[in-house]
């Protein structure tokens, strides 16, 4: 049983006789931030997915906080948050009724003081909080769903493309609000294809390319990853 | 699962408009078909009131104007009936099929009987829109729209995992909302019984046990509905399966299943039974009086020794050519009541494949509304017939005086089915 609290050991997925993922492996410690960066069809998707029950490994095995995720999907699930890349919640319920049925369905009672509190949190303007989402941007749809993930107060936070769809300003505190979750203690794997926003947040990097971890860069004690070195090795397939 | 569960999917449950729409028109549905069904009881019980009214009108009339006991037999009709149950208003059944009602005189019986029938019917497809009807054929139709797209909707709008990730456990979600619409939709459909079944006087013991079928019936579409709707095929697919299983139990397999059952078991119909007895009785008119009688002692041999007739019309004659009428079709009729009893229970294997037709048998049985019903009908009128003859035989062939203070032994038609519970209207 590994230490780390995100564990994924020799990792491989195979869709009908496609393989998806081969032999991944990383760590997350408590109070990490690893993001997973990789173009379209690396297979970023598909290791969140395994993460959370939703896949099975072919070979190989991930854990969560200790517990092997295909041995008791529903015990794991209760200890994370997910973000998933478009979030579709229910169009004829309001953010706060969105966040409240959410909530109550995976065991959270949260008032409606909370949860406004999370929604200024995330900057989701006030005229929206009681209109029916269907009349939400992708970017406010996007709001909700974080502000959700962070009422979920859960330890492990899973991040599918998370700022896909944000403004800048709203990126920039999305990043910011990352950083402080991470630093009260939540571990998170972010999976993207925004460069300089993983340097910005991430603890470590991994480069992920045709199902295979082909690069893990380290942040330094102090400051941010190296985004050039990232960058050429993502678009350039070059690891230093 | 917890209250908090319950509240939660109940509220979303209700929120949805396609599901309250549907609920509602599920409701409206049932409301109708009780209202029809309690309508068509209250207009046959109403016919069975005029008739006897009017029975008891003309016997009166014929008590007065003749004076012997061969016209009084001859003139006099006896209502003979079969009164709706009290459940009938939710299952009408083939008691539009079968006759349940016959004005009979002391003439040959069978021709009587079955001058109306002119097929024999057995396994009723599409039925009148009734209670029964409505659950049979149109709540598996509301369930299958309420529920195939279950998951399938939630997977096009990219919810799916979501929801599963966010569950707390997975009998909080999937099972919870299906099992709420499966209620609300139980529920639509029920009130509007019991407030029938109120008003006609079921008994509490028949109106749970009618609420535990349908629930059962419901419950078995429900699992249907929510095994297809966990494969990851786009919602108008599983509703394609789902309406292709309800096609074929619900007509296809009834519809081969009866032109097999008429295949298999032939036998005489109503017309040739009525055929036979009028060519026996229209022959004997044309037979030397004792022919006729020597066939009528063989089954009245009581009357051996009083058969001699003196002039061209007697009615000792008249009806012992009736009864012999009767016995001639006999042989046909006891091939035609087997044939039927066969087909029945032929039919009552075909519905072990068709939940709607085993839901409709079931009710109609419970409601006295199915061939059996009727079945026994016709043996409580045979029963009254002969009762009848019992009566006048003696006067006719003894050649007893006519004496009017006499009728008041004569029989009297007393229906089988008549244990009511007091309804609101009765």
């Amino acid at each position: 049983m590994p230490d780390a609290v995100i564990s994924a050991s020799n990792l491989c997925v195979d869709v009908q006789t496609k393989k998806i993922l081969k032999n991944v492996s990383f760590n997350a410690n408590r109070g990490e931030v690893l993001a997973l960066l990789g173009g379209n069809g690396a297979g970023k998707s598909t290791t969140i997915k395994t993460f959370l029950g939703l896949m099975k490994p072919t070979s190989g095995s991930v854990w969560l906080d200790g517990v092997d995720v295909q041995k008791a999907p529903d015990i794991v699930r209760q200890k994370v948050a997910y973000l998933p890349e478009s979030v579709m919640l229910y169009g004829h319920l309001t953010a706060i009724e969105n966040i409240q049925y959410f909530l109550s369905l995976s065991g959270k009672d949260k008032s409606e003081t909370e949860i406004v509190a999370a929604l200024q949190r995330v900057a989701l303007q006030e005229s929206a909080w009681r209109a029916a989402l269907s009349g939400y941007s992708k970017g406010m749809r996007q709001k909700t769903a974080i502000a959700l993930a962070l009422l979920r107060e859960a330890p492990i936070l899973f991040l599918d493309e998370p700022t896909s769809g944000l403004d800048p300003v709203a990126i920039d505190e999305f990043n910011r609000l990352v950083s402080q979750l991470a630093a009260q203690g939540a571990t998170i794997l972010m999976v993207t294809h925004d460069v300089y926003g993983a340097c910005h947040v991430a603890n470590r990097i991994g480069l992920l390319r045709d199902g295979e971890i082909v690069g893990m860069f380290d942040a330094p004690e102090q400051g941010n990853i190296d985004s050039e070195a990232v960058h050429k090795a993502f678009t350039q397939g070059v690891v230093a | 699962m917890s209250w908090s569960d319950i509240r939660r999917e109940t509220a979303f449950v209700l929120r949805k408009k396609s599901v309250s729409l549907l609920l509602v028109a599920a409701c409206a549905l049932a409301l109708f078909s009780v209202w029809t069904g309690s309508v068509e009881v209250a207009q046959q019980e109403a016919t069975i009131e005029r008739l006897l009214e009017g029975d008891k009108a003309d016997r009166e009339e014929v008590t007065h104007k003749h004076h012997a006991y061969g016209y009084i037999a001859y003139y006099t009709f006896h209502l003979t009936y079969a009164p709706p149950s009290p459940l009938a208003f939710a299952a009408l059944g083939v008691r539009d099929v079968y006759p349940w009602k016959h004005r009979i005189r002391m003439l040959a019986l069978e021709g009587q009987i079955h001058e109306s029938d002119t097929q024999n019917p057995e396994l009723s497809l599409a039925g009148k829109i009734d209670f029964t009807f409505v659950i049979a054929v149109f709540a598996p139709l509301i369930l299958i729209l309420l529920l195939h797209d279950l998951r399938a909707a939630e997977r096009a709008a990219g919810r799916h995992d979501f929801l599963i990730v966010m569950a707390r456990t997975h009998g909080s979600l999937w099972p919870l909302r299906a099992g709420l619409i499966v209620l609300g939709l139980w529920l639509a459909l029920i009130l509007p019984f019991i407030g029938g079944a109120i008003v006609n006087g079921v008994p509490i013991w028949q109106m749970a046990a009618v609420c535990a079928v349908v629930l059962v019936y419901l419950l078995f579409w429900s699992l249907l509905c929510y095994w297809v709707a966990r494969f990851t095929f786009p919602a108008p697919v599983l509703a394609s399966l789902l309406l292709g299983i309800w096609l074929a139990t619900t007509y296809i397999i009834p519809s081969v299943g009866n032109v097999a059952i008429e295949e298999a078991y032939h036998g005489p119909e109503g017309g040739d039974i009525l055929m036979t007895q009028r060519e026996a009785v229209n022959d004997a008119w044309d037979l030397p009086h004792q022919t006729t009688m020597d066939a009528f002692v063989v089954s009245h041999p009581e009357w051996q020794g009083k058969t001699e007739t003196s002039s061209l019309f007697e009615w000792k004659w008249y009806y012992a050519f009736q009864q012999v009428g009767d016995e001639n079709a006999r042989p046909l009729f006891q091939a035609y009541q087997q044939i039927a009893e066969q087909r029945y229970e032929a039919a009552g294997w075909v519905a072990l494949l068709s939940p709607a037709t085993l839901f409709k048998r079931t009710l109609t049985r419970w409601a006295d509304t199915d061939a059996k019903a009727a079945w026994q009908y016709e043996r409580d009128i045979r029963t009254f017939h002969a009762e009848l003859r019992e009566f006048y035989y003696p006067f006719l062939f003894n050649g007893s005086e006519y004496n009017e203070e006499s009728l008041a032994e004569r029989p009297a038609f007393q229906p089988n089915n008549t244990n009511k519970y007091p309804g609101i209207f009765h």
